[in-house]
């Protein structure tokens, strides 16, 4: 008979196994959706590629040729599934350039400020979120509520465009001059992380909250704990594996929807390449873009979910 | 409390910025380097290669051309080449050729380099978007002594000149280009031009450092030397945050600024503005000439006549570009244009309806004789005004009695497809450029962009005829001036306004002046005021 602690282990192995496959089948799907509905929605990309004018039609059919675009679609399709099984994306309609190379070239920045925009709002999430909890009926529980309630509800442009309006008036009416931190990623890093604390807030505070009634906080009360920091760490630790996978979907989220932060600030990223290369018709790259994103989201979901079982043995024991 | 939490975020940013403040505070520099913004940032910046016209701002001063256009008087001036002549058939260009030139990797310029760039544009491996449609019906690049080299037609052509006066044939070194092929020569760009290209990063920056050893200028540059030893690229595509760009320091010129935007800079005293003419097509909108009612010229000319362009230029624009006189801009273009167009006129407008047989009814729609009201559906693209602008046309044809349907394209490949469903009365679309050719890819029966559908053999054959008659200057512009006619009383399109790039340049910048296609700064003639 198999001692109890290897079945555990091999019903886990399962699991994850079976959570790549649906993460391989997600992408799949994914990308064969991306791969028919650009095509569908915009159309021929050579009218892009050439749309400054004064080519002939037969100059445009040519580089239709050229860029094997006259070929049927499903056999453009099997190509790129081909190309997939090689680790290769394909090259760039307009610039010829391998995708993942162009990928790997914006991926630094934005995984720059994903990360750093993550962390701030975990961050800036768990301390308006305990506030909330712990100080429900004082003046600044209720402050950190509805603050959180503000970063959820305003859009991350206007927050971004009134941060630098801010940076750049303090900029004026000092020597100084504060550009660096728009383009050292610090403020674009505290505008996301104030989008991002919003929902984290809330779950700590729901949860925390729930905790905090619970019997066995009662309990400990009742022996005499005090409301201080060690009562805080136990009352949450039930409230911590929803918020570690609302991280991880708040960072695929932030993975691929830096794009306003990045429009903004100026900044180079992912977020800008996928949509210029969905107006503009580059096809390769905003599949590319999907595969990885496809593969990021996997990953986290994965790691989050790993990561909830650490923290809390229930979710393991009904694995 | 909702007051409350709004007083809350701007100490912590004031302490976080007063901190940093401390630490960092950088001084004014006055030996610091140029910051230009481009608003947008182009799929690939090879300008053999891609066709933005973003790419032309910096690359425009990396690259001499053989021919420059000179802004001022409109003539073909000497660059690389110091001579040209064409042959009586039209068909055979040849170029005398400068011969004290090197790149800025030090190889010489010749009449091999010449052939070298041409052959790598027409390569057809290499997808060029853009200059191989300018070099038309070329059929090959012969090499005849290191100085002198000649251009095959298959037919004549005659905006050649001003195509090779084009950044996108501006003469790159061959052995770079050998060196780093298609798709990496984008990266390491080597030219003649007085800026040597020192790095681009795509979406973040491109980096130019003065090129020293430029000892070739050519007479329209007013200055020998640049002014700025490095100009840094940077990309500012939200329109909305350019003005703050302008006002926080963070860029130095930067175009596309909204007129609002530009008015008030430009009156604090630190900015001037300068709208800078594009030549080329208007904001316009074609009509299709294949679905009713437009395809009944009466329809067309009182939908003209409905929409008050002035209204439309003052609201949208703020007066800052000039009503659009037809097809072609009045910049480059005046003298191709007869000025008696179509006028806001409403009683024309409603009389014409009522000829080509659509009566108002008591609610002031227009039925035809089978009592079917009239609808319209206007496709715009999302960029420029073209929005607002289209908004404004719809409220006029629906005042006029029509059902006005309005359809924004977020991209050109979907206003592409949108056009490609045929369902459409009006749709926006323009070119820039410097030669009246321009038209012919629009106009003619067959072109790529005859996208009103409209099929006359009169008109095919003037534009046609037009573009081969390189050697007749005067029978080319009467060319032009017949087909300008014929597409008005056709009233094929509805022109609103000629384009103008309202730039916004900090005073402490003296000298920016534009290139014959508009955009592009001569940056060789910038310097510090101080």
């Amino acid at each position: 008979m198999v001692p109890a602690s290897h079945r555990t282990q091999t019903h886990f192995l399962i699991d994850i196994a079976k959570r790549v496959f649906e993460g391989l089948l997600t992408a799949w799907i994914a990308v064969t959706l991306t791969f028919f509905a650009l095509r569908a929605a915009t159309g021929d990309p050579v009218s892009s590629l050439l749309s400054q004018g004064l080519a002939t039609v037969e100059q445009a059919q040519a580089l239709r040729t050229a860029l094997g675009l006259d070929q049927p679609l499903t056999i453009q399709y099997l190509d790129f599934i081909a190309g997939l099984f090689k680790g290769d994306l394909g090259l760039s309609l307009y610039t010829s350039q391998p995708v993942d190379q162009i990928i790997l070239q914006q991926l630094p920045s934005t995984a720059e400020l994903a990360l750093s925009g993550l962390i701030s709002g975990v961050l800036l999430g768990f301390f308006l979120g305990t506030t909330a909890a712990w100080k429900r009926d004082h003046w600044t529980g209720k402050l950190a509520s509805s603050l959180s309630g503000l970063s959820t509800s305003v859009p991350v442009a206007f927050i971004a465009i009134l941060a630098l309006l801010l940076v750049g008036m303090l900029g004026q009416q000092t020597t100084g001059n504060l550009n660096f931190l728009g383009y050292s990623g610090l403020l674009p890093a505290l505008v996301l992380g104030i989008t991002t604390a919003g929902p984290i807030a809330k779950v700590i505070e729901s949860g925390l909250i729930e905790s905090l009634q619970s019997e066995y906080i009662h309990a400990a009360m009742a022996r005499g704990y005090q409301k201080d920091l060690r009562l805080l760490w136990h009352a949450l630790r039930p409230a911590l594996p929803p918020v570690v996978s609302l991280s991880a979907l708040e960072a695929a989220y932030l993975f691929s929807g830096t794009v306003v932060t990045e429009t903004v600030f100026s900044r180079p990223g992912l977020g800008r390449l996928l949509l210029r290369s969905i107006l503009e018709g580059d096809f390769p790259i905003a599949q590319g873009l999907v595969v990885v994103a496809a593969i990021f989201y996997t990953l986290s979901h994965l790691g989050a979910d790993l990561i909830a079982m650490l923290l809390d043995p229930r979710l393991r024991d009904t694995t | 409390m909702n007051k409350a939490g709004c007083t809350f975020k701007p100490p912590i940013l004031l302490i976080l910025a007063a901190l940093l403040l401390g630490g960092c505070a950088a001084q004014a520099d006055p030996h610091r380097k140029l910051i230009y913004g481009l608003t947008l940032s182009p799929s690939g910046i090879d300008p053999h290669i891609n066709a933005s016209a973003e790419l032309g701002i910096p690359l425009r001063s990396v690259y001499d051309t053989l021919i420059f256009l000179d802004p001022v008087t409109g003539e073909f001036v000497p660059g690389l080449a110091t001579a040209w002549s064409i042959s009586e058939d039209g068909k055979r260009y040849t170029f005398e050729l400068r011969d004290d030139v090197v790149f800025h990797d030090a190889t010489p310029f010749d009449a091999a380099a010449v052939k070298a760039n041409i052959d790598y544009v027409l390569n057809a491996d290499h997808h060029s978007q853009k200059a191989a449609a300018l070099l038309g019906p070329i059929t090959s690049v012969d090499v005849i002594a290191p100085d002198v080299v000649v251009f095959n037609l298959e037919e004549p052509f005659a905006p050649l000149l001003d195509s090779l006066s084009q950044v996108y044939l501006g003469m790159a070194s061959p052995q770079a280009l050998e060196r780093w092929g298609a798709s990496e020569y984008q990266f390491h760009q080597v030219g003649t031009g007085p800026y040597r290209f020192v790095e681009y990063i795509p979406n973040d920056r491109i980096l130019l450092e003065r090129f020293d050893g430029y000892d070739w200028a050519t007479e329209i540059y007013r200055e020998p030397h640049a002014g700025y030893r490095e100009i840094e690229f940077r990309f500012f595509e939200d329109l909305a945050t350019r003005a703050i760009a302008l006002e926080s320091g963070n860029v130095d010129i930067l175009g596309e600024i909204p007129p609002m935007d530009a008015q008030r800079l430009s009156s604090s005293g630190e900015f001037s503005m300068h709208p800078v003419p594009i030549p080329g097509q208007p904001l316009q909108y074609l009509f299709n000439t294949k679905n009713e009612p437009t395809d009944d010229v009466r329809v067309r000319t009182a939908l003209i006549h409905a929409v008050d362009r002035q209204m439309i230029v003052e609201t949208v624009f703020m007066s800052t570009s000039p009503v659009a006189l037809g097809p072609l801009s009045a910049e480059g273009f005046g003298h191709l244009l007869s000025t008696n167009q179509l006028a806001y006129d409403l009683t024309s407008a409603q009389e014409l309806m009522r000829e080509a047989g659509w009566i108002a009814d008591q609610e002031g729609v227009l039925r035809d004789k089978d009592n079917t009201a009239m609808e319209l559906t206007i496709i715009a693209p999302s960029w420029g005004s073209n929005p607002d602008v289209a908004q404004l046309v719809k409220v006029a044809w629906e005042a006029l009695g029509a059902e006005v349907t309005l359809q924004i394209a977020p991209g050109f490949g979907p206003l592409r497809e949108a056009q490609a469903s045929g369902n459409y009365h009006a749709i926006g679309i323009n070119f820039f450029g410097t030669d009246p050719d321009i038209l012919r890819p629009m106009f003619t029966s067959t072109g790529l962009y005859n996208w009103s559908g409209y099929a006359n053999n009169e008109l095919d054959n003037s534009l046609r005829l037009a573009a081969q008659s390189s050697l007749d200057p005067v029978q080319r512009q009467r060319l032009y001036q017949k087909s300008i006619e014929h597409i008005t009383t056709q009233a094929l399109v509805l022109p609103i306004r000629d384009y103008v790039n309202l730039v916004i340049a900090d005073n402490d910048i003296a000298g920016l002046r534009y290139s014959a296609p508009g955009w592009f700064p001569l940056l060789i003639e910038l310097k510090p005021t101080s």
